[in-house]
């Protein structure tokens, strides 16, 4: 058949998946810790009707080829780790991290998931858990009827235990990195895990080996920009528009043949 | 007869590939740094006695439209875009150098910097490595500056990009949708080219007129497969005549 449809058919395809990762980083714009992706097309391969400097007839050679391209396709869709806003909560267990690093989460499965939504909260052994339940790693566990919870910049959870004037530290938060985050994988959640692509994981305590610190009592909100994404979506609904108008027209093309004939 | 229902068959052919050229921009409309492809058509006699008649049309594509697309805002460290002429010197599949104005550049798991294509881009000494940094920075003329870990304000230089000045009838676009030298050898780096950071090149892709295009061949292709129903009407007009009436 021909292959403008089929062209035409790859570009609704792609801004598709466009619209889709669109409608995710809107659907997202509240989600602390959230890291918008970008959709990266590709053209594909071109196909050589006729080369160029083909002969024409015996003393002459043809002096433009014709080449026609056979569409679009979408590689990847890439990550965003810029920062957020950090957003106060007044709730000591709110954690942002101002700088490079994630979190580490204990995974039901065991392994190791890492995130930038700091919102935790202590389950009922008194361990930091995630939203989701998910134990925060190294695990800190608050002793009972404790009052006050202090987390340092540099990652110390400290409390003040029942009968003592003296704040009792509880343990350190360590922070994870990785030389390419954009090659994380999301699983949802706001987790991410570790590829090939990413590298492996370099643990450190905050505020050393280039690792940013945590600042308790703020949030930090998801980076999607709502204007671009606007943008973003006039630009896929117009371009989306445009390649099922090239569609329509070669099915008209091809309608008429049919009926002339 | 005969030749007039070819003529507007072959015709009829050529203006289906040339609206494969057209559907191939629109598709390529959010492909960053795309080069929309320029599609004409060719007036072809046949040659040898009693052809001259005989003007079949031939769809070309021409090159590539050079202009520059628009540059938009990404404030991504790794997104480079060049500024005016110039061309980034990438690696093709096959091993040769091949040049492409796309700068959505990432880390790749070995380490090496690669466009959003998976394209390995060229520094002046072949494929830049990497090495875990808090912050790359790409200046200007292309040089690649690295902070290590926990030192924010020193400066390590990895690389530099390979931009090439090329003029644009000196470069074809081969079947990988790169841009290769006619001559098959490699460009010289540039210390003309500049590049802005944080900024995409997008598709110059001009919507409208692929458009009006689309519509234009559209037209031109009934106009065609109208011509080869005429031949048929004259043909049946000359059948009647030669009808012995009874």
């Amino acid at each position: 058949m021909q292959p403008a449809l089929w062209t035409s058919k790859s570009g609704l395809d792609g801004q598709q998946t466009e619209l889709d990762n669109i409608s995710n980083n809107l659907a997202n714009v509240k989600t602390p810790g959230y890291k918008k992706g970008r959709v990266q097309f590709e053209d594909l391969l071109y196909q050589k009707v006729r080369a160029p400097g083909a002969e024409n007839s015996q003393s002459s050679l043809l002096p433009s080829g014709l080449m026609v391209g056979t569409g679009v396709k979408v590689v990847s869709t890439q990550k965003d780790f810029s920062n957020g806003n950090p957003i106060r909560t007044d709730n000591a267990l709110d954690m942002s991290i101002s700088g490079r690093g994630f979190f580490q989460i204990l995974q039901a499965d065991g392994t190791i998931a890492y995130t930038r939504d700091g919102s935790f909260q202590l389950d009922l052994n008194g361990n930091v858990v995630n939203s989701k339940g998910l134990l925060l790693q190294p695990t800190i566990t608050f002793p009972t009827g404790v009052t006050g919870i202090t987390i340092g910049e540099d990652g110390v959870v400290s409390t003040q235990v029942p009968n003592s004037s003296t704040l009792t530290q509880l343990g350190t938060i360590q922070l994870a990195d990785f030389i390419n985050p954009a090659g994380l994988e999301p699983i949802g959640g706001n987790l991410f895990v570790q590829t090939d692509a990413s590298g492996t994981v370099l643990l450190n305590n905050p505020q050393t080996n280039g690792l940013g610190s945590i600042d308790s009592g703020y949030l930090e909100s998801s980076n999607v920009n709502v204007v671009e994404e606007l943008v973003n979506l006039i630009q896929t609904q117009r371009a989306y528009e445009m390649n099922a108008r090239a569609l329509e027209t070669v099915d008209d093309m091809l309608k008429f043949v049919v009926q002339s004939l | 007869m005969d030749k007039m229902v070819f003529l507007a068959g072959a015709a009829a052919q050529e203006t289906m590939l040339a609206q494969g050229i057209s559907a191939n921009n629109l598709a390529n409309i959010g492909t960053n740094a795309f080069k929309a492809q320029l599609q004409n058509a060719r007036s072809q006699p046949m040659y040898g006695p009693g052809h001259p008649t005989r003007v079949y049309s031939l769809t070309e594509s021409l090159g590539n439209n050079f202009a520059a697309g628009s540059m938009q805002s990404t404030g991504n460290a790794l997104d480079v875009a060049i500024n005016g002429q110039g061309w980034f010197a990438v690696q093709a599949a096959d091993g040769t150098e091949a040049y492409s104005r796309r700068g959505d550049l990432s880390i790749n798991a070995d380490s090496l910097l690669e466009n959003g294509r998976g394209e390995l881009i060229l520094g002046t000494s072949g494929p830049i490595s990497i090495p875990p940094a808090q912050r790359i920075n790409i200046g200007e003329d292309g040089l690649i500056t690295t902070s290590p870990f926990g030192h924010d304000n020193a400066k390590v230089v990895v690389g530099r990009l390979k931009m090439v000045d090329l003029d644009s009838k000196s470069l074809i676009q081969k079947e990988d949708g790169l841009f290769h030298t006619i001559t098959g050898s490699p460009a010289d780096a540039s210390a003309s080219v500049t590049l802005k950071s944080g900024m995409l090149e997008t598709s110059n892709v001009n919507a409208v007129s692929e458009l009006i295009n689309l519509i234009n061949l559209a037209r031109q292709h009934e106009l065609n497969i109208k011509s080869m129903t005429i031949a048929q009407d004259n043909d049946e007009a000359s059948a009647r005549l030669t009808q012995i009436s009874g």
